[in-house]
């Protein structure tokens, strides 16, 4: 089973110079891995898939399966011949074929498979999917779920090197999403083919990879496991987009304090440069209320003023504004603590949780 | 490793190459002729053109019939489309399958049959009401301006109200009811909230009928010559007579062709702007509007105007079919199948003009079929670079009228290295130029209905270009390709004014004879072959509906 290798690619539209949607990204998917590219709309997450489909050629760049080159600028391997696998936001379920006539598809340009044998992988590998009994249903007789296993079950039945997956629970309703998502996950176990994973939803991609590229403009901002990307954003990009967070822009007062106005934070590095402007994110979880101020040392102890208090059930939301500056701090709290609008209150936050991000 | 060669990349270019001979050879030679004379360029052609009072008159005749039957079309289409579109008005279903058939009759053969109501001396209408009240006037004279704007806007209306029943159809009945809810009594909310959100329809309906009555030849051939007057195309066509003036038939052609090109750019223009919400999305139910006790008087209205487009043209034409003599009245005597047997077995050219007319449908909708198939196929798809100038190129024929395109195509192809006159090669050739956008436009929303990634869902499990357009696309493209084949049949076998100019006399067509017929007043073998011609229509009409499922008139009800 190879691995996937993305080396500076590029992908313009629109006439001349036109617009990047791929700009010079490099990522390396190893063999049997699940990587999901994470990021908003137009952040050039569809159009690299596709271009590792081979429905784009691309501008710059190289892409390799193992040591096969695929794709680069020059020539490109056409889609039908790169024994990649992928399943469409829309299914792309043929209308016109029955299930198991849509399975087999694939299978018919495999050389030297005896029909038999191939309705036999058809109905095996409808069972993986929990569809067996479905073979003679058209899609249009199926839910929207049983169309997506079937998605699955011809992308799977070909044995490809490479799965590649465009959004493809965006469009079922929140609960059978949730299901398809372990799903996924437990096909992915179970037969361990290389896998690229389009989404825009965070904890989609947190449940189904073992690794995530998050994607801006057309690069690769980060890649990491789901917690070091969380705990350790290393861009105000990354930080924003992964989960909730507060964002202030501060300078740097020393290699590890950076200040603004009277806000002074000890953050999580040593390494910074005096007078340099820098970010700082900071998880509402990790703000923590104190009764007084009982923090150790190097931790940062705020005093501020709730603004407001949002109830959400499990856990209370506010807004605190830290004294004597412009700031306003997020910071969740579980719901047994409640305190009032204009209530003074002193908060602590540990410096390892005050990630400090370049501009 | 390079990808091997694409075989289907010759295809593509081959389609781009006939579609630039088909438009730009008979338009580029149609301009070169009106500014040439036996001196060399010159723009006398249009100087005599535009200062002969006979030919002022003309123009001034055709923009006085197009602009009164455009509010015709208006007056009478706008109301059915609300009546049919929103309200309680019983018998929908009927009206609109009337309305469909009036808009795939044959405007000329509508123009014959109202000749025989409505003639001042024969017409049954007219002696029925001399009959009545005993006057020696007749109740009203069809070769006379009004009558033809009466005749033509019958078949214009249904234009209008296609344009508008889509629009309807998109705004939601809350927007309605947001107004009456406010104190707005029912037709007060028509006047001033479902009819503003329909105005650009409205408007662009106004244009499409404006653009038939330019563009017509037949019925102000029947009706206009004899009352003694021309409209533009008439005069075309009589530049053709001998001896013929092809400079100033082409330079009367122009201004035709720019104000068709004009009026339809100031169509897509409103049409595109769609500024209103809530229209052009899915929002809310719609429920009808009850008339209360103006259900009845508004459907007899309805069906008096279907009774002057279908019921009284087809009567008269069926009953001169049947008659030995259609003037006299109906009874047993008068009956016989005498015309058939005249038409379809004595008199020659019409055996002829049946097959030339049928063989010439077959395959001009065969090509035109696939023809609009591919480039429908290659614009969606954006195959080839330059895709959308494809597209433009094949509805752009829709700005050329029958008879200037005929104008076009005979200067174009009398001469070496291509001479098709005399053949019918250039029959062909006008058919399927004059249907290509018909046959595109219905392509073109088959394609959209097929998601490209149902094909690349194909490529990627291992199939060839070629061999997903083989089992995937064209079968889910099939029902919508057999109705483009049925769309350019339909407008092939009706075409009259280009074959009116390009026809010889062996390659005459079936509207072709019908006008000759009538130049010998031979009303029943034209209404044997009207008839003939009205029966194929409506065979193809249905054929088209079984394989889509609805009628074309819009989405399905």
């Amino acid at each position: 089973m190879p691995g996937v290798t993305l080396r500076g690619l590029s992908k313009r539209y629109g006439a001349g110079a036109g617009v990047a949607a791929v700009d010079d990204l490099s990522l390396e998917v190893k063999p049997r891995e699940l990587v999901a590219l994470l990021g908003p709309s137009g952040c050039g997450k569809t159009t690299t898939l596709r271009l590792v489909a081979g429905f784009l050629t691309p501008d710059g760049g190289e892409i390799f399966v193992g040591d096969r080159c695929l794709s680069s600028a020059t020539s490109v391997v056409p889609p039908e011949r790169r024994r990649v696998a992928m399943i469409f936001q829309s299914y792309a379920l043929w209308p016109h074929l029955t299930v198991a006539q849509n399975v087999g598809y694939g299978l018919k340009f495999k050389k030297g498979l005896a029909r038999v044998e191939r309705d036999r992988r058809v109905s095996e590998m409808l069972k993986v999917v929990q569809l067996d009994g479905f073979e003679t249903r058209y899609p249009s007789q199926l839910s929207g779920g049983q169309q997506q296993r079937v998605a699955v079950a011809r992308a799977l039945v070909v044995e490809p090197e490479i799965l590649l997956l465009d959004e493809p629970l965006s469009n079922l309703d929140a609960n059978l999403r949730e299901e398809m998502r372990f799903e996924i996950r437990r096909l992915h176990e179970r037969f361990g083919i290389t896998t690229l994973y389009v989404t825009h939803d965070q904890a989609e991609a947190m449940v189904i990879s073992d690794r995530i590229a998050v994607l801006d403009r057309g690069r690769v901002a980060q890649v990491g496991s789901a917690e070091e990307i969380f705990q350790h954003p290393r861009t105000r990009f990354v930080a924003d987009f992964i989960g909730r967070t507060n964002l202030v822009d501060a300078v740097a007062a020393s290699s590890e304090v950076v200040t603004r106005g009277a806000l002074r934070l000890h953050v999580a590095t040593a390494s910074l440069t005096p007078g340099a402007r820098v970010a700082v994110s900071i998880r509402p979880h990790e703000i923590a209320f104190a009764s007084s101020s009982d923090g150790r040392t190097g931790d940062n102890v705020l005093s501020g003023r709730i603004r407001r208090a949002s109830y959400l059930g499990d856990a209370v939301d506010y807004q605190v504004e830290i004294e004597g500056t412009d700031v306003v701090l997020r910071a969740a709290a579980p719901a047994a603590l409640r305190l009032k609008t204009g209530e003074p209150v002193s908060l602590v936050i540990r410096a390892s949780a005050c990630v400090p991000l370049p501009e | 490793m390079p990808s091997t060669f694409d075989r289907s990349v010759p295809v593509w270019i081959i389609t781009a190459v006939t579609l630039v001979l088909l438009m730009i050879l008979p338009l580029g030679w149609l301009g070169w002729v009106s500014i040439s004379s036996e001196q060399g360029t010159t723009l006398a052609n249009y100087v005599h053109v535009f200062s002969d009072p006979h030919l002022q008159k003309a123009l001034w005749n055709t923009i006085v019939l197009a602009f009164w039957v455009g509010l015709a079309s208006l007056a009478v289409g706008v109301p059915m489309a609300w009546l049919t579109g929103r309200t309680d008005l019983p018998g929908k279903r009927v009206i609109r399958a009337l309305i469909l058939a009036s808009f795939v009759t044959p405007p000329f053969l509508g123009a014959f049959a109202w000749v025989m109501l409505a003639g001042p001396n024969a017409g049954l209408l007219n002696k029925i009401y001399r009959g009545v009240t005993g006057s020696d006037e007749p109740l009203m004279n069809i070769f006379t301006m009004p009558g033809l704007i009466f005749v033509v806007a019958l078949y214009s209306f249904p234009y209008v109200y296609i344009m508008i029943v889509n629009t309807l159809e998109l705004i939601a009945s809350d927007l309605e009811e947001a107004g009456a809810i406010l104190g707005a009594s029912r037709f007060r909310v028509a006047l001033t909230i479902t009819l503003p959100l329909a105005l650009p329809a409205i408007i662009s309906g106004f244009i499409l009928a404006v653009l038939q009555a330019l563009a017509l030849f037949g019925s102000p051939a029947i009706l206009a010559l004899p009352a003694g007057f021309h409209t533009i195309t008439t005069q075309i066509w009589s530049f053709f007579q001998y001896p013929p003036k092809v400079e100033q038939a082409a330079a009367f052609s122009i201004p035709l062709l720019l104000a068709t090109a004009l009026l339809l750019q100031l169509q897509k223009r409103l049409l595109g702007r769609r500024g209103y919400a809530g229209v052009g999305g899915k929002t809310g139910a719609r429920r009808p509007i009850p008339l209360g006790y103006w259900r009845w008087p508004a459907l007899a209205a309805v069906f008096a105007v279907l009774a002057c487009t279908i019921a009284l043209p087809y009567a008269i034409l069926t009953k001169a079919a049947f008659a030995k003599a259609w003037a006299q009245p109906l009874s047993w005597d008068n009956v016989t199948l005498a015309n058939f047997h005249f038409t379809f077995f004595e008199y020659s050219a019409t055996r002829d003009a049946i097959i030339n007319t049928l063989e010439l449908g077959i395959v001009t909708a065969t090509v035109g079929a696939i023809m609009a198939a591919l480039l429908a196929y290659v614009t969606n798809r954006r195959l080839v670079p330059g895709h959308q100038a494809l597209g433009f190129l094949a509805l752009a024929p829709v700005v050329i009228p029958g008879v200037v395109l005929a104008v076009g195509l005979f200067i174009a192809y009398t001469k070496p290295p291509l001479v098709l006159y005399g053949t019918l090669a250039i029959l062909f050739v006008a058919y399927l130029t004059k249907e290509l956008p018909v046959g595109y436009a219905q392509a073109d929303t088959t394609f959209k209905g097929v998601h490209p990634e149902l094909e690349e869902a194909g490529r990627i499990l291992g199939a060839g270009r070629l061999r997903v357009l083989r089992e995937i696309t064209a079968p889910l493209a099939r029902s919508g390709i057999i109705a483009t084949w049925c769309f350019v049949f339909i407008g092939v076998i009706r075409e009259l004014s280009a074959s009116i100019i390009l026809f010889t006399p062996a390659t005459k067509v079936i509207s072709v004879v019908i006008f000759d017929l009538k130049e010998e007043g031979q009303f029943a073998a034209i209404s044997v072959l009207g008839l003939f011609m009205l029966a194929m229509t409506f065979a193809t009409v249905l054929l088209m509906q079984t394989v889509l499922g609805r009628d074309f008139i819009g989405a399905k009800d």
